[in-house]
């Protein structure tokens, strides 16, 4: 469960007793009403009522801001605020986010759009919103001082321009931008093309790459962090807290990836290869996309990549930092692989009776062991699957397709039924005799023996 | 309330020929010597015994014996084995023999009692145990002191057995304090041997992982040099806890097979609370027998002199707050004693004067030993001042490891398992935390050493013997800093 806003202290009470007048102001501009939500699954896409008709799309435990139609202009409204996130069960953080969530809403809106956007500040500080990737006049630029003055706290500043490219675009603050983007500000903003059929797909899934440094045990992010951080997440959420990406067999389907870390990471998908459509800069030419099975988001940039679901399955898919599919953990751990603790446990245990040993022989028990761990923090690597632990965390998900499934549906559909034959299993045969070598010199096959 | 064992000793009272015309006691071998059985069996306190026939030793070592071998012992039967078997204890009784052999022919004094009650430690019975070594002093006071024909002599003897119970009260409280310091010693030896096997784990783990190739040969040795130094940090005070045994030993007086007795591993908790110590410095010069013994001295000098049979012409040297001297004349000769806002810290010491110009040596001489007198009840008045400070100081101190300091180090180790067991930190960390905590663990009981020297002191401070008690500044073991591989 995700909770909406959460006091963090006597400057944010401070705020939001600002804010108050803020929401009074709000009421007399007619200002639309700033959304809500106090749910952190998958929110199903919100097909367009007004305005021209596009492809919704789904953030992966997300959801959409609404907007309403005003004198030809779309218009949203996004407050920055303090947010509490459950960042999966059992972990909570203490965030700085949009309208009740970090990461905020998604923002939707179609080529050819004016815009007018809202922002009303409840943070005890000023705070900017730039638009990251679209074109737009310098002063809606929101960088605090050059484009603008920052929006002081409980007060709501309006930008407003058009939207004369499609793509996948990001918002996130430039004002106190190391601070407040470490606090979770920052969501994602689509363009649909004009035309509705254009690069049409049956599904469409959003992913933000953040990340965060909170010591175990405690809630709020150590800001100061510029790069052992130990929280790797997808749109606010660690796995197993991560909903899966559900596709009915044959489906187009396409996922977008934003970064906003200080990190580039390769999202590789399983069972599949795909084609990068758009880039931060425009549509990908078909005939020149090039098919690839990972593909490298880097700091600051957008990507969009495209498959057909034919393989039926459930489908890994994650960044291949491996450090980054692993939630908290100490990063000064010695390796403790074949050492053999049994006297050093007893001994151990003289003094502090309860010490389990670990590590010796990998860290996979920590999978396993349901040990008891400091409070608020997630397990290094936790989630369940059919057939025993996932041992993963972090940036981590699953591509499940499945026929059948309904356009509108989004809902887990649960664990793949492998059909008979086609799973791996222990082979009761006899086994061949491996093939071994013993140092490190370059051989080359044998030439095969001429039979004639 | 606990029942302590009853060690009666019966003395035959042999009674010389020439006795007849005396009362029975000078004559008697335990000549100023007897015990008041029935007051000490009301209390069932132990006695010191004066030793002088070779069934008396033979009894008192069989006992010593049964006390003492292959025994943990506490700290009152350390005091009573002190006082039953102390050699040099012994040799002071012999000044009362000698002191009474010389007023045998010209004195009857009545029978001065010496019995001395335990102080005890963490005892429920503590309270009975000081209300007995005060009636026994009260009544060694209260013996006269004023019979003309024997004045001097008598004064003497009064003195001599002050002197002994000086002796024997401060055998008791360096006994007492000789156990509380061995105790002590040991409980740090116990805490110190549960840091080396932390630091053993440590070492060994280090080792382990040279083995397996994750640790280098510096961050192996900074495991083992800490795991060597702390066995040599225990080696010192196991040496340490020896020695202070062998204090307690040589006070106890023993040899032999009853050197194989046991003091316990740790020094009791801190009590509830505190008992009450209103008008410690009245107490103190009330019951302070070495306050006495100078009294004494200063009535011997009178007497010596003949200042008793001169007129006084001055009252009272009165000592408030240890520094004003007050002198009235009475109008009739009488002692007249002005009442000052203090009267509880009211302390006499009695002007004499002939009024006789040959005698001014003589008044000089005992003004001297007044004015001497008037220091020492000074110093007394601050003495016990200092231990109060001290018994609610050392408590408030021990109190705040127990209370404070302890918990916060469990919440410590109690997180530090909890992520050791997220892989959030090393089994070194955590190992690291596990000593950190027995420091603490260790400051801890070295401020409960400081405390029950501390109110050992407190009742030395108000009855004497506190030569030895007192709670000096021992200094509590550090732990060396750990390796820490993995950092």
């Amino acid at each position: 469960m995700m909770n909406r806003r959460q006091l963090l202290g006597t400057g944010v009470a401070g705020a939001t007793l600002v804010s108050t007048k803020a929401w009074s102001q709000t009421d007399n501009r007619s200002l639309p009403e700033a959304a809500l939500t106090d749910a952190a699954g998958t929110q199903p896409p919100v097909v367009p009522t007004s305005g021209p008709d596009y492809n919704p799309v789904v953030t992966l435990n997300g959801w959409t801001l609404p907007h309403r139609m005003k004198d030809g202009v779309k218009e949203f409204h996004l407050v920055a605020e303090p947010v509490e996130r459950e960042l999966t069960e059992g972990t909570t953080a203490y965030l700085w986010g949009y309208n009740g969530t970090s990461i905020g809403p998604t923002i939707e809106a179609v080529e050819g759009d004016r815009v007018r956007i809202f922002v009303t500040n409840r943070l005890p500080e000023h705070t900017t919103v730039h638009w990251h990737g679209l074109i737009l006049p310098s002063g809606m630029d929101g960088v605090q001082g050059l484009s603008h003055p920052g929006i002081p706290p409980g007060k709501t500043f309006a930008y407003e321009f058009d939207l004369i490219k499609s793509g996948t675009f990001m918002y996130h603050p430039h004002a106190d931008e190391m601070v407040q983007m470490a606090m979770g500000m920052m969501g994602m903003f689509v363009v649909h093309p004009k035309d509705p059929a254009f690069r049409r797909v049956d599904r469409d899934f959003l992913i933000m790459l953040n990340a965060f440094d909170i010591d175990p045990g405690t809630y709020i992010p150590r800001i100061m962090e510029m790069t052992d951080f130990n929280l790797w997440t997808w749109n606010s959420r660690i796995f197993p807290g991560i909903d899966p990406l559900v596709v009915n067999k044959g489906d187009d389907v396409r996922v977008r990836v934003g970064n906003l870390t200080m990190t580039n990471h390769p999202i590789h998908m399983h069972g599949y290869d795909f084609k990068v459509s758009c880039t931060d800069g425009g549509w990908v030419n078909p005939d020149v996309a090039w098919s690839e099975v990972s593909i490298d988001i880097p700091v600051g940039a957008m990507r969009a990549f495209d498959f057909k679901a034919e393989h039926e399955g459930d489908w890994a898919i994650h960044c291949h930092k491996s450090h980054h599919t692993m939630n908290a953990m100490g990063h000064d751990v010695p390796t403790f692989i074949g050492a053999d603790k049994t006297n050093v446990t007893q001994k151990i245990r003289r003094v502090q009776p309860e010490y389990m040993p670990m590590g010796t022989a990998g860290m996979a028990d920590m999978g396993e062991m349901e040990m008891p761990i400091p409070k608020n923090t997630a397990p290094m690597m936790s989630g369940w699957g059919k057939y025993g632990p996932i041992e993963m965390g972090g940036m981590f998900s699953v591509v499940k397709v499945r026929p059948g499934v309904a356009s509108d549906d989004y809902a887990d559909p649960g664990w793949y039924e492998n059909p008979p034959g086609t799973q791996a299993a222990e082979w009761t045969g006899e086994v061949p005799e491996p093939m071994q070598v013993a140092d490190a010199t370059t051989r080359y096959t044998d030439p095969p023996v001429s039979r004639g | 309330m606990r029942v302590l064992k009853m060690t009666v000793i019966a003395f035959p009272l042999a009674l010389g020929a020439c006795a007849t015309t005396l009362p029975p006691g000078i004559t008697a071998p335990d000549a100023g010597f007897s015990l008041v059985a029935d007051k000490t069996r009301a209390a069932t306190g132990r006695k010191s015994v004066w030793l002088q026939t070779s069934a008396q030793s033979q009894q008192v070592a069989k006992e010593i014996h049964a006390l003492t071998h292959r025994k943990t012992i506490t700290a009152d039967t350390a005091v009573q084995v002190a006082l039953l078997n102390n050699r040099g204890l012994q040799a002071s009784y012999a000044a009362v023999g000698l002191s009474a052999a010389d007023i045998w022919q010209e004195s009857t004094p009545e029978n001065p009692i010496v019995s001395v009650g335990l102080l005890g430690i963490g005892a429920p019975e503590l309270g009975l145990f000081r209300a007995l070594e005060s009636l026994a002093r009260v009544n060694l006071l209260d013996a006269p002191t004023r019979k003309r024909r024997v004045a001097v002599a008598q004064a003497d003897f009064q003195r001599a057995q002050m002197q002994a119970v000086v002796d024997t009260l401060t055998l008791a409280a360096e006994t007492r304090t000789a156990w509380i310091d061995a105790v002590a010693a040991f409980e740090t030896v116990t805490f110190l041997n549960q840091a080396s096997q932390a630091a053993d784990a440590s070492s060994e783990l280090a080792q382990q992982l040279g083995q397996t190739g994750a640790l280098n040969r510096a961050g192996q040795a900074r495991e083992q040099v800490f795991d060597a130094e702390l066995a040599a940090q225990t080696a010192e005070a196991r040496l340490a806890a020896s020695v202070a045994k062998e204090q307690l030993t040589r006070l106890m007086g023993l040899w032999g097979t009853e050197v194989d007795y046991f003091v316990p591993d740790a020094l009791p908790q801190l009590p509830g609370g505190l008992r009450g110590t209103g008008a410690i410095e009245a107490q103190a010069l009330q019951n302070r027998v070495d306050l006495e013994v100078a009294r004494l001295s200063l009535a011997a000098t009178a007497q010596a002199y003949g200042l008793t049979d001169a007129t006084r012409v001055l009252t009272d040297l009165e000592v408030i707050a240890g520094a004003e001297l007050e002198r009235e004349l009475g109008e009739d000769g009488d002692v007249e004693t002005k009442i000052l806002p203090q009267a509880e810290l009211e302390f006499q010491i009695p002007i004499y004067d002939s009024g006789k110009a040959r005698m001014r040596k003589a008044e000089l001489s005992y003004l001297q030993a007044a004015n001497s007198l008037a220091e020492i009840a000074v110093a007394v008045r601050s003495e016990a001042r200092v231990a109060e400070t001290r018994y609610r100081g050392t408590y408030a101190i021990a109190k705040q490891y127990r209370d404070v300091v302890l918990p916060l180090r469990r919440i410590i180790d109690d997180e530090s398992l909890l992520a050791n067991n997220g892989m959030i930190t090393s089994t070194f960390e955590l190992l690291i935390d596990v000593r950190e905590g027995l420091g603490s663990k260790l400051d801890a009981a070295e401020a409960k050493h400081q405390f029950w020297l501390a109110a050992a002191g407190l009742d030395a401070a108000i009855y004497g013997g506190g030569g030895g008690a007192g709670g000096g500044d021992a200094g509590g073991v550090e732990l060396a800093a750990g390796g820490g591989a993995g950092h």
